[in-house]
């Protein structure tokens, strides 16, 4: 019996010009999406490499200089992209690519592509993760929500209930009919991703598990509205309000919820203007170590503390020069206001992100979004990693430069060069995105409302389901 | 027959509880995102405030040092943040340069979450380098924000939608169709009657939540500026419906209406935008902000080469300056000024580059926007808020103007080692954002009435002309 709805409902589908339609636009969509995505990830991928490349070129070859001039020299860490930012952007547009690595200061990741862009692009780009996002649950909503009233308006309704069918059957046959369209689609953008990317030449590393995940999540978020759909086309009398009512549950999932959520993280938990954020730094900071200022009071008690400690009584007779000494003990001070500060910051990112955990029961848009982003890299929290892991980067360079400046030279001398040679030996800034693992654990209440939006949505399907 | 057909629906609506859900909803809506604009406002204002207040206090501090030095008695500050040098006064001593809210700000967030809205030009820092993005969670960026201008442009035709899709469609579906035609009015007449009852219900609910808004959610009582909110929000509407209206007469059922209309709704609200931003990004890429920075990197290093260059011709030409200067920091700063400019030529080609595809892109979007309404709304309601992206290249435009200004003020001081007085406070400039002058909006709104209008008139012409009995039994 089952099989028997299956089968009728889906030569139903593919006889309904509609859905033939509708199917067609999706694909094509999806198809030229990919196409641009794909080419966009290539020219950002090269312009990477070549820039990266470039800047440490650069900083190999800025020949004979005093360690600290090179330390304000600085250098460039550049964000990569990662293979799955074909299908899912999500925060890249809006995030900094490029950070200043220098003596004293943490930079901001600078140049986001959108404070590039015209107004227009905030509708929204034609991205694979906004067809998948926002079409597919449209079309699942075309597809599904006719499915209980139009047998309640031909009458056949009365006729499937003297088959003695058990409501149940019922609908699993069209839940059945309803999904596997759509787990089609979902299997093809997959496999054709997954086949773009493994022929892609070696930019980054493209994991296999990591598009599974993706699969997965985004085949629960479809599973989730085709039951919603299925549950209002049940509980309504006419096709036509079922469709409203479905289109209205699509509109605040998907577009009313996260905009709503967005205002109340921000009220919630505010972050600070950048000038504030500056402000707040710059006051921490000159309560410190200033490591250019002799005259600071800090760095005169590091001064005498020094002096006990090496039990001399001048800076001169010191085995290191001091000053470079005392501009790494500033730094160390500069690095300790970053992280307190950032900290903050991260506080607040956290509070936003429960805020949005907390909405998600409204909406199963939400934790899909959430998951499919960290999955791809392409969420805030890779982007806080990366911008971590400059800084930890940053930490270490200073502390390179300044043991070399303390090393080689005597207190005082600031006329000291380093050879050319010394840049080299500084490593490249590597940076690798988090694993899977890692990904998913940090997600784990964004997979725990999907799974209970799933397992809710299915229950409410099959136990309140009723043929009348 | 006509005043009894208005009449008529006008109870069915009443009744059928249609006016007591569209209104309730519209001014949830309407409420709750003024309320979000307005709390963005209020912040944007108290961070501006408090800048200034930042300021004052520091320039009273920088007043009771000057009048230490001046009075030759010891100060305790850094040496070379001490405002008897110029330079000090123009790095550490900086002014506020803000980009205040205007009237209407709370409409629309338009790319008001992408930028600052304050900064403090400093005399050392390059332009190049003023960071004019803000902090902000990346994730509200992508989501957007539950403002008006998003529930007029996203929300309202959905909501047009479902209250017009079938006011043909449902009279036959429920049978009383037959009963109408049997009156002496032409179905088309009534369907176009049915809508303009819709229509006008919607405009003036619209109107009336509009001005509660602004008269009690929003302080100061901006009429103009409603007046322009609501003549928009009217086309808009208006557009709207002549599509229902269209689609009502020549689609057949219900749930075909809906979809087709809903069909209409993404192409031109979801599709056409992001098809249009697409290709403005394709036709005019913009360039590698990555190579960017090595091309500035080299350039620096070229000017910091010439830039000794550049100090010993200096030198030469004001042998009293820096020879044998024990104070090093002026002599970093006089050879910094100087070829400060020379970098900045160097970089000028490089970012201008930027700007000129932005123009571009701009120009291709300004051209097909009549593609879609609903970027016309936006980008109106944008513009009318001032937080457009013109709005934002016009401050960013003005602070650097601006830092020339600070620049040039306090240079000549620095060349002929003049100090800085507690007398020259006074003559320090200040900024003063002037926002772009309004242009008329009325036009734009008024093409998209006419379109509508066309819309409407074509459908009612070719129902007219075609068979009236097939739209009764269809």
């Amino acid at each position: 019996m089952i099989r028997n709805t299956f089968i009728k409902e889906i030569t139903e589908l593919a006889r309904d010009g509609r859905v033939k339609i509708a199917f067609f636009i999706v694909l094509v969509l999806l198809g030229i999406s990919t196409w641009i995505s794909s080419r966009q990830y290539n020219s950002t991928n090269q312009q990477y490499a070549e820039a990266k490349n470039a800047e440490r070129s650069i900083w190999n070859n800025q020949g004979e200089k005093n360690p600290h001039s090179a330390a304000h020299y600085g250098t460039y860490a550049f964000k990569p992209k990662y293979p799955l930012s074909l299908i899912d952007q999500g925060v890249d547009k809006y995030a900094g690519t490029s950070i200043f690595l220098e003596a004293h200061n943490r930079n901001e990741a600078q140049f986001s592509q959108a404070a590039d862009q015209t107004g227009l692009a905030r509708f929204g780009d034609l991205t694979p993760d906004f067809i998948l996002l926002f079409i597919i649950p449209l079309l699942i909503v075309l597809l599904g929500y006719n499915a209980f009233t139009k047998e309640r308006e031909m009458r056949t309704l009365v006729l499937i209930k003297s088959q003695g069918i058990a409501p149940w059957k019922l609908v699993l046959g069209k839940w059945t009919a309803l999904f596997l369209p759509i787990l089609v689609i979902m299997a093809l953008v997959i496999v054709g991703a997954g086949i773009i990317l493994s022929n892609l030449e070696d930019f980054g590393v493209f994991r296999w598990s990591n598009l599974g995940i993706l699969f997965l999540v985004y085949i629960c978020y479809y599973i989730v509205f085709v039951n919603l759909v299925l549950i209002v086309s049940s509980k309504s009398k006419k096709s036509s309000i079922s469709l409203v009512l479905s289109l209205a549950i699509w509109i605040i999932a998907c577009f009313v919820a996260p905009k709503a959520a967005s205002n109340f993280a921000e009220t919630k938990h505010p972050y600070p203007t950048r000038q504030e954020f500056a402000a707040n730094i710059l006051k921490d900071k000159q309560e410190g170590l200033d490591g250019h200022d002799p005259w600071n009071k800090q760095a005169k008690l590091l001064e005498q503390e020094v002096l006990r400690e090496y039990n001399v009584d001048s800076l001169h007779q010191l085995p290191f020069n001091f000053d470079a000494y005392r501009m790494q003990k500033g730094e160390e001070h500069n690095a300790e206001v970053y992280f307190k500060h950032y900290k903050y910051l991260k506080s607040q990112f956290e509070g936003q992100t429960k805020v949005y955990v907390g909405l998600a029961t409204l909406s199963p848009f939400l934790p899909t979004r959430f998951l499919s982003m960290g999955v791809a890299n392409t969420d805030y929290s890779t982007h806080w990693d990366f911008s971590d892991a400059a800084e930890d980067y940053r930490i270490r360079m200073q502390a390179f430069l300044n043991n070399d400046f303390a090393k080689n030279s005597s207190h005082g001398d600031w006329s000291y060069k380093a050879e050319e040679a010394t840049w080299k030996k500084l490593p490249a800034f590597e940076y690798s995105p988090p694993q899977l693992a890692e990904i998913l654990s940090r997600n784990s209440s964004n997979i725990i409302v999907l799974v209970a939006w799933l397992l809710g949505s299915f229950s409410f399907l099959f136990i309140t389901i009723k043929l009348r | 027959m006509y005043r009894y057909n208005f009449l008529y629906e006008f109870k069915l609506l009443l009744r059928s509880g249609w006016m007591q859900i569209l209104s309730l909803l519209l001014l949830g809506l309407f409420c709750f995102a003024t309320i979000n604009g307005n709390q963005k406002v209020l912040k944007r204002k108290q961070d501006i405030h408090s800048a200034k207040v930042e300021v004052k206090e520091s320039d009273a501090n920088m007043l009771s040092l000057l009048d230490s030095v001046e009075n030759g008695m010891e100060v305790s500050a850094s040496r070379w943040t001490i405002p008897s040098s110029p330079t000090a006064v123009g790095n550490y001593y900086p002014r506020v340069a803000a980009m205040d809210p205007q009237p209407l700000s709370f409409v629309s967030t338009g790319q008001s979450d992408l930028f600052t809205h304050y900064v403090k030009p400093t005399m050392a820092g390059d332009d190049f380098t003023l960071n004019f993005t803000e902090i902000i969670s990346p994730v509200q960026q992508l989501f957007g924000s539950f403002d008006l201008a998003f529930v007029i442009v996203y929300l309202l035709p959905l909501i047009i939608i479902a209250f017009s899709y079938n006011i043909l469609s449902a009279e036959r579906e429920s049978g009383s169709l037959k009963l109408l035609a049997s009156q002496p009015i032409s179905i088309h007449t009534w369907v176009l009657q049915k809508i303009s009852l819709r229509f006008l219900l919607t405009l003036i609910l619209t109107v009336i939540i509009l001005t509660i808004v602004f008269v009690f959610l929003v302080s100061g009582n901006n009429f103009k500026g409603l007046f322009d909110v609501i003549i928009t929000t009217a086309a808009y509407i208006l557009f709207w419906f002549s599509l229902a209206f269209a689609v009502n007469l020549r689609v057949g059922d219900s749930s075909k209406n809906a979809i087709v209309l809903l069909g209409l709704w993404v192409v031109f609200v979801l599709l056409v935008p992001s098809v249009l931003n697409q290709l403005g990004n394709t036709l005019y890429p913009m360039p590698s902000r990555t190579l960017m920075i090595n091309k500035m990197r080299n350039l620096k290093e070229e000017a910091t080469e010439k830039q000794d260059e550049i100090l010993d011709n200096f030198l030469r030409d004001h042998p009293e300056y820096a020879l044998n200067d024990p104070n090093q920091s002026r002599q970093f700063y006089h050879r910094y000024m100087a070829s400060q400019k020379l970098v900045k030529e160097k970089l000028e080609p490089v970012t201008l580059e930027f700007e000129r595809q932005l123009e571009r892109q701009q120009a291709l979007v300004s051209k097909f926007r009549w593609l879609s309404p609903a970027i016309i709304a936006q980008e109106s309601l944008n513009i009318l808020s001032g937080t457009s992206t013109a709005d934002y290249e016009n401050y960013r435009k003005q602070v650097i103007g601006f830092a020339e200004t600070w620049r040039n003020h306090l240079t000549p001081l620095l060349y002929n080692n003049e100090p800085f007085t507690s007398s020259k406070y006074g003559e320090l400039p200040s900024f003063n954002y002037h926002p772009i002058r309004l242009k008329n909006n009325m036009i734009a709104s008024l093409i998209i009435m006419i379109v509508s209008i066309g819309i409407g008139f074509v459908a009612y012409m070719i129902a007219f002309k075609g068979n009236v009995s097939k739209l009764i039994i269809s």
